[in-house]
Protein backbone atom coordinates (compact mmCIF):
# COMPACT_ATOMS: atom_id res chain seq x y z
CA UNK A 1 0.00 0.00 0.00
CA UNK A 2 1.25 3.50 -0.74
CA UNK A 3 2.22 5.94 2.07
CA UNK A 4 -0.98 7.84 0.99
CA UNK A 5 -3.25 5.15 1.67
CA UNK A 6 -1.35 3.83 4.89
CA UNK A 7 -1.98 7.46 6.03
CA UNK A 8 -5.60 7.26 6.44
CA UNK A 9 -6.74 8.22 2.97
CA UNK A 10 -6.10 6.72 -0.26
CA UNK A 11 -7.48 5.88 -3.71
CA UNK A 12 -8.83 2.24 -4.50
CA UNK A 13 -10.49 -0.27 -6.73
CA UNK A 14 -13.47 -1.72 -5.70
CA UNK A 15 -13.71 -4.85 -6.82
CA UNK A 16 -16.81 -7.68 -6.35
CA UNK A 17 -15.62 -11.59 -5.45
CA UNK A 18 -18.59 -13.92 -5.41
CA UNK A 19 -21.02 -11.55 -2.98
CA UNK A 20 -18.66 -9.65 -1.05
CA UNK A 21 -16.67 -6.51 -2.05
CA UNK A 22 -12.69 -6.06 -1.18
CA UNK A 23 -11.00 -2.78 -1.92
CA UNK A 24 -7.39 -2.87 -3.69
CA UNK A 25 -5.22 0.24 -3.97
CA UNK A 26 -5.70 1.64 -7.10
CA UNK A 27 -1.85 2.44 -7.98
CA UNK A 28 -1.90 -1.56 -8.27
CA UNK A 29 -4.27 -2.03 -10.65
CA UNK A 30 -3.37 -1.87 -14.68
CA UNK A 31 -6.82 -2.50 -15.90
CA UNK A 32 -10.06 -4.38 -15.80
CA UNK A 33 -9.97 -7.24 -18.70
CA UNK A 34 -13.02 -8.83 -20.10
CA UNK A 35 -14.03 -11.93 -19.55
CA UNK A 36 -11.61 -13.38 -22.10
CA UNK A 37 -10.58 -17.26 -22.22
CA UNK A 38 -8.77 -18.98 -19.06
CA UNK A 39 -6.02 -21.28 -20.70
CA UNK A 40 -5.35 -24.28 -18.67
CA UNK A 41 -2.87 -25.99 -18.61
CA UNK A 42 -1.04 -29.44 -16.03
CA UNK A 43 0.71 -27.50 -13.35
CA UNK A 44 1.13 -27.82 -9.38
CA UNK A 45 0.62 -24.58 -8.54
CA UNK A 46 -2.61 -24.69 -7.12
CA UNK A 47 -3.43 -21.55 -6.29
CA UNK A 48 -3.17 -20.48 -9.93
CA UNK A 49 -6.28 -20.84 -11.79
CA UNK A 50 -4.91 -20.64 -15.36
CA UNK A 51 -3.67 -17.72 -17.61
CA UNK A 52 -5.11 -15.26 -19.70
CA UNK A 53 -3.81 -13.69 -22.89
CA UNK A 54 -3.50 -9.49 -22.39
CA UNK A 55 -2.40 -7.02 -24.94
CA UNK A 56 0.53 -9.80 -26.14
CA UNK A 57 1.06 -10.76 -22.42
CA UNK A 58 0.64 -14.25 -20.88
CA UNK A 59 -0.70 -13.28 -17.59
CA UNK A 60 -1.50 -15.60 -14.66
CA UNK A 61 -4.99 -15.82 -12.99
CA UNK A 62 -5.32 -16.82 -8.86
CA UNK A 63 -8.51 -18.32 -7.84
CA UNK A 64 -9.10 -16.20 -5.02
CA UNK A 65 -12.32 -16.65 -4.62
CA UNK A 66 -12.59 -19.94 -1.99
CA UNK A 67 -9.80 -18.11 0.58
CA UNK A 68 -11.51 -14.80 0.68
CA UNK A 69 -15.62 -15.80 0.44
CA UNK A 70 -14.93 -19.35 1.77
CA UNK A 71 -16.50 -20.74 -1.24
CA UNK A 72 -15.30 -20.95 -5.31
CA UNK A 73 -17.00 -18.64 -7.76
CA UNK A 74 -17.89 -20.44 -11.33
CA UNK A 75 -19.43 -16.64 -11.96
CA UNK A 76 -16.95 -14.33 -12.98
CA UNK A 77 -17.55 -11.31 -15.27
CA UNK A 78 -14.25 -10.12 -15.50
CA UNK A 79 -10.53 -9.85 -14.51
CA UNK A 80 -9.17 -7.66 -12.44
CA UNK A 81 -5.12 -7.04 -13.58
CA UNK A 82 -2.59 -5.83 -11.11
CA UNK A 83 1.02 -5.38 -10.49
CA UNK A 84 2.19 -8.49 -7.90
CA UNK A 85 5.13 -7.43 -6.23
CA UNK A 86 6.90 -11.03 -5.92
CA UNK A 87 10.36 -12.10 -4.86
CA UNK A 88 11.27 -12.65 -7.79
CA UNK A 89 10.12 -9.26 -9.40
CA UNK A 90 7.11 -7.59 -10.28
CA UNK A 91 4.10 -9.59 -12.44
CA UNK A 92 0.86 -8.59 -13.73
CA UNK A 93 -1.47 -10.78 -11.81
CA UNK A 94 -5.34 -11.23 -12.44
CA UNK A 95 -8.18 -11.96 -10.52
CA UNK A 96 -11.37 -13.40 -11.51
CA UNK A 97 -14.15 -10.96 -10.30
CA UNK A 98 -17.95 -11.17 -10.52
CA UNK A 99 -18.69 -7.85 -11.42
CA UNK A 100 -17.45 -4.43 -12.53
CA UNK A 101 -14.94 -2.36 -10.56
CA UNK A 102 -14.92 1.08 -9.52
CA UNK A 103 -12.96 3.39 -7.90
CA UNK A 104 -13.47 4.75 -4.37
CA UNK A 105 -11.85 6.75 -2.01
CA UNK A 106 -12.55 6.64 2.12
CA UNK A 107 -10.90 6.70 5.09
CA UNK A 108 -8.59 3.64 5.90
CA UNK A 109 -8.87 1.73 9.45
CA UNK A 110 -6.17 -0.36 10.46
CA UNK A 111 -6.76 -3.61 10.99
CA UNK A 112 -8.42 -5.65 13.51
CA UNK A 113 -5.94 -8.43 15.22
CA UNK A 114 -8.81 -11.29 14.60
CA UNK A 115 -8.43 -10.34 10.77
CA UNK A 116 -6.70 -12.99 8.00
CA UNK A 117 -3.06 -10.83 7.81
CA UNK A 118 -3.98 -10.74 3.88
CA UNK A 119 -6.25 -7.38 4.94
CA UNK A 120 -4.59 -4.55 5.10
CA UNK A 121 -7.20 -2.10 6.99
CA UNK A 122 -10.77 -1.29 6.22
CA UNK A 123 -12.16 1.54 3.58
CA UNK A 124 -14.78 2.92 5.63
CA UNK A 125 -17.34 4.06 2.96
CA UNK A 126 -20.73 5.24 2.78
CA UNK A 127 -22.57 1.64 2.87
CA UNK A 128 -20.22 0.21 5.30
CA UNK A 129 -16.54 -1.44 5.57
CA UNK A 130 -14.81 -2.74 3.02
CA UNK A 131 -11.39 -5.19 3.71
CA UNK A 132 -8.63 -3.89 1.67
CA UNK A 133 -6.64 -6.76 0.05
CA UNK A 134 -2.83 -7.02 0.19
CA UNK A 135 -2.60 -8.82 -2.85
CA UNK A 136 0.94 -10.20 -1.92
CA UNK A 137 0.15 -11.48 1.86
CA UNK A 138 -3.25 -12.60 -0.36
CA UNK A 139 -1.00 -14.98 -3.03
CA UNK A 140 1.16 -16.03 -0.41
CA UNK A 141 -1.89 -17.11 2.08
CA UNK A 142 -3.31 -18.62 -1.11
CA UNK A 143 -0.69 -20.81 -1.89
CA UNK A 144 0.21 -21.79 1.31
CA UNK A 145 -3.22 -23.15 1.89
CA UNK A 146 -3.20 -25.11 -1.42
CA UNK A 147 0.15 -26.32 -0.31
CA UNK A 148 -1.26 -27.72 2.96
CA UNK A 149 -4.33 -29.30 1.12
CA UNK A 150 -2.02 -31.08 -1.18
CA UNK A 151 0.41 -32.74 1.43
CA UNK A 152 -2.55 -33.30 3.61
CA UNK A 153 -2.48 -37.29 3.92
CA UNK B 1 17.61 -5.43 -53.48
CA UNK B 2 14.37 -7.63 -53.51
CA UNK B 3 16.26 -10.15 -52.80
CA UNK B 4 18.63 -8.65 -49.77
CA UNK B 5 15.13 -8.02 -47.75
CA UNK B 6 13.70 -11.38 -48.57
CA UNK B 7 16.92 -12.89 -47.21
CA UNK B 8 16.25 -10.23 -44.01
CA UNK B 9 13.12 -11.12 -43.96
CA UNK B 10 14.15 -14.65 -43.38
CA UNK B 11 16.66 -14.51 -41.08
CA UNK B 12 14.38 -12.69 -39.11
CA UNK B 13 11.67 -15.11 -38.53
CA UNK B 14 14.24 -17.74 -38.41
CA UNK B 15 15.80 -15.87 -35.62
CA UNK B 16 12.49 -15.83 -33.49
CA UNK B 17 10.78 -18.99 -35.10
CA UNK B 18 10.89 -22.31 -33.79
CA UNK B 19 9.66 -25.38 -35.48
CA UNK B 20 7.96 -27.40 -32.67
CA UNK B 21 5.70 -30.69 -32.79
CA UNK B 22 2.14 -30.72 -30.85
CA UNK B 23 1.38 -33.79 -29.67
CA UNK B 24 -1.62 -34.67 -26.99
CA UNK B 25 -1.48 -36.70 -23.71
CA UNK B 26 -3.95 -37.09 -21.59
CA UNK B 27 -6.37 -34.72 -23.53
CA UNK B 28 -3.66 -32.03 -23.30
CA UNK B 29 -1.82 -30.41 -26.15
CA UNK B 30 1.49 -29.37 -25.67
CA UNK B 31 4.74 -28.45 -27.73
CA UNK B 32 8.23 -29.86 -28.09
CA UNK B 33 10.84 -28.76 -30.47
CA UNK B 34 10.59 -30.59 -33.50
CA UNK B 35 14.85 -30.38 -33.14
CA UNK B 36 14.30 -32.46 -29.85
CA UNK B 37 12.95 -35.31 -31.56
CA UNK B 38 14.71 -37.98 -32.51
CA UNK B 39 12.33 -40.10 -34.30
CA UNK B 40 8.57 -40.84 -33.27
CA UNK B 41 7.73 -44.63 -33.40
CA UNK B 42 4.32 -46.17 -33.03
CA UNK B 43 3.90 -48.32 -29.61
CA UNK B 44 3.68 -51.81 -31.63
CA UNK B 45 6.47 -50.96 -33.90
CA UNK B 46 8.85 -50.60 -30.34
CA UNK B 47 6.82 -53.00 -28.41
CA UNK B 48 9.55 -55.88 -29.37
CA UNK B 49 12.08 -53.53 -28.44
CA UNK B 50 11.23 -52.57 -25.02
CA UNK B 51 11.91 -54.50 -21.48
CA UNK B 52 9.60 -53.97 -19.03
CA UNK B 53 11.04 -52.49 -15.66
CA UNK B 54 9.66 -54.04 -12.06
CA UNK B 55 10.55 -50.65 -10.26
CA UNK B 56 7.93 -48.97 -8.03
CA UNK B 57 10.60 -45.61 -7.82
CA UNK B 58 9.87 -43.85 -10.59
CA UNK B 59 5.74 -44.94 -11.31
CA UNK B 60 6.07 -42.82 -14.82
CA UNK B 61 8.41 -45.03 -15.94
CA UNK B 62 7.62 -49.19 -16.98
CA UNK B 63 9.88 -49.46 -19.93
CA UNK B 64 12.72 -49.10 -21.38
CA UNK B 65 13.83 -49.68 -24.94
CA UNK B 66 17.52 -50.11 -26.86
CA UNK B 67 17.85 -47.79 -30.01
CA UNK B 68 21.19 -48.05 -32.10
CA UNK B 69 23.61 -48.96 -28.47
CA UNK B 70 21.46 -46.48 -26.31
CA UNK B 71 19.12 -47.31 -23.51
CA UNK B 72 15.89 -45.13 -23.61
CA UNK B 73 13.62 -45.08 -20.35
CA UNK B 74 10.36 -44.66 -21.24
CA UNK B 75 8.17 -41.76 -19.38
CA UNK B 76 4.34 -41.82 -19.68
CA UNK B 77 3.40 -38.56 -20.47
CA UNK B 78 0.18 -38.07 -18.90
CA UNK B 79 1.80 -40.00 -15.63
CA UNK B 80 4.74 -37.46 -15.83
CA UNK B 81 2.00 -34.15 -16.15
CA UNK B 82 -0.54 -35.63 -13.61
CA UNK B 83 -3.36 -36.39 -15.96
CA UNK B 84 -5.79 -38.85 -16.22
CA UNK B 85 -3.85 -42.13 -17.37
CA UNK B 86 -5.25 -42.95 -21.64
CA UNK B 87 -3.97 -45.47 -23.93
CA UNK B 88 -0.54 -43.89 -25.97
CA UNK B 89 -0.14 -45.20 -29.45
CA UNK B 90 2.97 -43.39 -30.10
CA UNK B 91 6.70 -43.23 -28.65
CA UNK B 92 9.05 -39.73 -29.05
CA UNK B 93 12.16 -40.80 -28.84
CA UNK B 94 14.59 -37.73 -27.60
CA UNK B 95 17.74 -36.37 -29.56
CA UNK B 96 19.93 -35.41 -26.66
CA UNK B 97 18.23 -37.39 -23.92
CA UNK B 98 18.12 -41.15 -23.31
CA UNK B 99 14.26 -40.56 -22.60
CA UNK B 100 11.23 -42.00 -25.05
CA UNK B 101 7.97 -40.10 -24.36
CA UNK B 102 4.52 -42.00 -24.58
CA UNK B 103 1.99 -39.71 -25.81
CA UNK B 104 -1.47 -40.58 -27.59
CA UNK B 105 -1.60 -38.24 -30.24
CA UNK B 106 0.52 -36.16 -32.66
CA UNK B 107 -1.19 -32.95 -33.82
CA UNK B 108 0.53 -31.24 -36.26
CA UNK B 109 3.80 -29.75 -36.68
CA UNK B 110 4.21 -25.71 -36.78
CA UNK B 111 6.35 -22.87 -36.69
CA UNK B 112 5.97 -20.73 -33.61
CA UNK B 113 7.02 -17.09 -33.20
CA UNK B 114 8.24 -17.04 -29.73
CA UNK B 115 8.09 -18.86 -26.44
CA UNK B 116 6.93 -16.79 -23.64
CA UNK B 117 8.48 -17.44 -20.03
CA UNK B 118 6.71 -19.16 -17.48
CA UNK B 119 5.05 -16.78 -15.00
CA UNK B 120 6.30 -16.32 -11.57
CA UNK B 121 3.20 -17.41 -10.38
CA UNK B 122 4.07 -20.69 -11.06
CA UNK B 123 6.28 -22.27 -8.40
CA UNK B 124 5.79 -26.23 -8.67
CA UNK B 125 7.42 -29.36 -10.64
CA UNK B 126 6.23 -27.22 -13.87
CA UNK B 127 9.21 -24.90 -13.83
CA UNK B 128 11.42 -27.74 -14.51
CA UNK B 129 8.40 -29.36 -17.33
CA UNK B 130 8.53 -26.25 -19.31
CA UNK B 131 11.05 -23.62 -21.18
CA UNK B 132 7.40 -21.28 -21.43
CA UNK B 133 4.61 -20.90 -22.92
CA UNK B 134 3.56 -20.28 -26.65
CA UNK B 135 0.55 -18.49 -28.30
CA UNK B 136 -0.45 -20.36 -31.15
CA UNK B 137 -3.97 -20.32 -33.06
CA UNK B 138 -5.58 -18.77 -29.67
CA UNK B 139 -4.41 -20.97 -27.29
CA UNK B 140 -1.48 -21.13 -25.05
CA UNK B 141 0.03 -24.46 -25.54
CA UNK B 142 2.95 -25.41 -22.55
CA UNK B 143 6.18 -26.11 -24.60
CA UNK B 144 8.01 -29.02 -22.97
CA UNK B 145 11.26 -29.15 -21.72
CA UNK B 146 12.86 -32.25 -22.88
CA UNK B 147 15.26 -32.43 -19.91
CA UNK B 148 12.41 -32.27 -17.28
CA UNK B 149 10.86 -35.55 -17.90
CA UNK B 150 13.43 -37.06 -15.46
CA UNK B 151 15.44 -35.67 -12.78
CA UNK B 152 19.37 -36.85 -12.59
CA UNK B 153 18.28 -38.64 -9.40
CA UNK B 154 15.82 -40.10 -11.26
CA UNK B 155 18.11 -41.84 -14.18
CA UNK B 156 20.17 -43.01 -11.18
CA UNK B 157 17.88 -44.80 -9.78
CA UNK B 158 16.50 -45.98 -13.10
CA UNK B 159 19.92 -47.38 -14.50
CA UNK B 160 20.14 -49.46 -11.34
CA UNK B 161 16.58 -50.62 -12.27
CA UNK B 162 17.65 -51.10 -15.96
CA UNK B 163 20.52 -53.23 -15.25
CA UNK B 164 18.43 -55.74 -13.12
CA UNK B 165 16.04 -55.68 -15.88
CA UNK B 166 19.01 -56.55 -18.35
CA UNK B 167 20.31 -58.96 -16.06
CA UNK B 168 17.03 -60.85 -15.94
CA UNK B 169 16.08 -61.13 -19.42
CA UNK B 170 18.63 -63.47 -20.81
CA UNK B 171 17.91 -65.85 -17.40
CA UNK B 172 14.02 -65.55 -18.35
CA UNK B 173 14.89 -66.59 -21.56
CA UNK B 174 17.00 -69.82 -20.31
CA UNK B 175 14.22 -71.66 -18.41
CA UNK B 176 13.10 -74.60 -20.11
CA UNK B 177 9.33 -74.67 -20.56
Amino acid sequence: MSAAAMSGRGAFVLLRVGDSRFALPSENVVELAPPVRLHEFPHESKFVAGVIVRRGRIVPVYDVAPLLTGRSSTVHRFYLVAWLALATGPEASAIPVTGECELASGEVLPRHADDPNYFAGKLLLEDGPVDIVNFESLVAAGSAKAFAQEVRP
Amino acid sequence: MKIASQDKAKARRGRHSEQVILFSAGARTFAIAADAVQEIRSTDSLADAAVEMAQADVPKVRHLVERRGRTYFVVNAGAHFGLRVTRPTLVLILRQIRVAVLVDNIERMVEIGAVHSLPKAFEGAEKSWYRGLAYLDDCVIPVIHPAGFLTAEEFARLDVAARSAEAEQPLEGAVER
